[in-house]
């Protein structure tokens, strides 16, 4: 995909790729208050798709409940199987892996053992484990440095780097993130993102939820804008121009 | 007051205790950190051990290392039965954390009566592992069976630190007690992890009460005083590591025998609980290093 060539974003049915995953009609409540309404998503093999909205839009709750973090109803399919009745731990094997909100490392582990747990699905296939180390520390050579040390005594910026590496070493086919670059100074949060289209350059499909509109817009394909846990609109992101555009799909 | 001997020999013997406290406070320690649950069912798993062992040493005649790993075995197996049949189905309700830690005393009580029921209720006690002794030096005397437990639980320490350090399953089960959900997004089977941290528990517990047993005796009821003694000795090691587990514990033994030689065996008990509330109030964090728990 080039920026010469911005696909034909939108209904399903002009994606010449298939579908990596398939959200349809998808709730969450917590309690009596409902956080997701019938929401329906996907994104195709290889494309990367920002779900951009304000504080308290869902964003989170649409993540988690397609992790089985949150009880959700409707239905979700990974590459054309039903995954809705799928327990958590069951995902990454499929190759769904997400970064939580505040990064959810393993803070007192050090970045060996956090990269390490990372390959848990591959049991002790050594040769493997090593060569998805080779590949992180490629993308983050920081990493391979602070390879010893505590998870939590680094940086923020590392710390996200971490995250992102560890649900890289899980193997994924698709990668979502849950605001990466929050709390962090934006040359930072750009870093991150550009290893981000880096990957997604090499066919990774990633679903990035993102309150901050520039960043996350830079490298998307097509975007959701998500407002009080509905979805407002489906775009191409070349087609959002400014944050003027979004406050109106926020606010209608 | 009591003489310089009598203060020696108290030391002795509250290491010996005290080790087998610690035992029993990581076996707290496991599934606390696994999960946020305080199994009370801990104490059970110590007088098991001992019982089985007696059952298998003295009325079946079994050689002593048979009869003392076949009751690990057993104690572990029920351990991951009361995970599976309690505590399993009430976290995947998502019940509060207190309503299940009450299910774990009652547990607790449960199994005293089946014991009462089908063993009996009278104390019951084997010989030392190795005959003879006690080793005198000059006028101390030091039971053989403490070298028993000196040993073994420092092989038991080694043994968790590498698995929890060196293993697949040993990480996990660290991630699990610092980010559940964490773990579970890269793959991680929480539950069976859950079960794990019981089985090893009640290994732990098991070992312990085998070891103590012939010190003393074993009898339907020790379960409550080795687990309350356990719990202290946990949270006077901060519920982290294994090795301040164990120094919670031999801090623990060494007090209460040397209250019992400077103010009477009676107020035992009443050191030990001040001492927890000593440590609740001024070192909520635990005196050796331990780590606060985040939610």
């Amino acid at each position: 995909m080039t920026a010469a060539d911005p696909r034909p974003a939108g209904p399903r049915d002009v994606d010449p790729r298939p579908a990596l995953i398939e959200v349809a009609g998808l709730s969450a409540s917590y309690g009596r208050v409902a956080a997701l309404k019938p929401v329906d998503l996907h994104v195709a093999e290889g494309e990367f798709v920002t779900v951009l909205g304000p504080n308290g839009a869902g964003k989170t709750t649409l993540l988690r409940a397609i992790c089985r973090l949150v009880d959700g109803a409707g239905r979700i399919s990974f590459r054309g199987q039903d995954i809705s009745t799928l327990r958590t731990h069951h995902l990454a094997r499929l190759g769904i892996v997400m970064v939580q909100e505040g990064r959810g490392l393993f803070g007192e582990m050090t970045v060996r053992e956090n990269l390490l747990l990372g390959a848990y699905g591959l049991g002790n296939a050594a040769d493997e484990v090593e060569r998805r180390f080779g590949q992180v520390y490629a993308l983050f050579p920081n990493l391979r440095q602070r390879a010893d040390q505590i998870a939590a005594s680094m940086s923020g910026g590392e710390q996200q780097m971490l995250a992102v590496g560890r649900a890289l070493m899980a193997g994924p086919k698709l990668l979502m993130l849950d605001e990466p670059s929050l709390g962090l100074a934006p040359r930072i949060a750009a870093g991150i993102l550009d290893a981000l289209g880096a990957l997604n350059r090499e066919g990774l499909g990633i679903l990035l939820v993102e309150q901050k509109a520039p960043l996350a817009l830079k490298l998307a394909q097509r975007v959701y804008v998500l407002a009080s846990g509905s979805v407002r609109a489906e775009l191409p992101a070349h087609e959002i121009g400014s944050h003027h555009d979004l406050a109106r799909f926020y606010f209608h | 007051m009591p003489s310089l001997v009598e203060l020696v020999q108290s030391l002795v013997n509250g290491v010996g205790i005290g080790l087998v406290y610690g035992l029993i406070a990581i076996g707290f320690c496991v599934i606390y950190n696994a999960s946020g649950i305080v199994n009370f069912a801990q104490g059970v798993f110590v007088m098991l051990g001992g019982m089985f062992t007696h059952a298998m040493l003295i009325k079946l005649g079994w050689p002593l290392a048979v009869s003392a790993l076949v009751s690990i075995v057993a104690v572990a197996g029920i351990g991951v039965l009361v995970q599976l049949a309690i505590v399993r189905p009430m976290w995947n309700r998502k019940a509060p954390l207190f309503a299940i830690i009450l299910a774990t005393l009652a547990v607790q009580l449960l199994i005293e009566q089946i014991v009462i029921l089908t063993m009996g209720d009278q104390p019951r006690t084997y010989p030392d592992f190795t005959p003879g002794g006690p080793l005198k030096i000059g006028d101390i005397a030091i039971s053989y069976q403490l070298f028993w437990i000196l040993g073994c639980g420092a092989l038991m320490v080694l043994l968790l630190t590498l698995f929890f350090n060196r293993t697949r399953a040993g990480r996990a089960l660290r991630a699990c007690s610092q980010n559940r959900e964490a773990a579970a997004l890269l793959g991680v089977p929480v539950d069976a992890m859950l079960m794990l941290s019981f089985a090893l528990s009640a290994a732990l517990g098991a070992a312990a009460g085998i070891l103590i047993t012939p010190t003393q005796y074993t009898a339907y009821g020790v379960g409550a005083p080795f687990g309350t003694n356990g719990f202290i000795a946990a949270i006077i090691g901060g519920f982290g590591s294994a090795p301040a587990a164990l120094l919670g514990g031999v801090l623990l033994g060494v007090v209460q025998s040397g209250a019992i030689v400077v103010v009477g065996a009676g107020y035992k008990n009443v050191v030990a609980l001040t001492i927890l509330l000593v440590v609740l109030l001024f070192f909520p964090q635990g005196i050796f290093g331990g780590r606060g728990k985040k939610a």
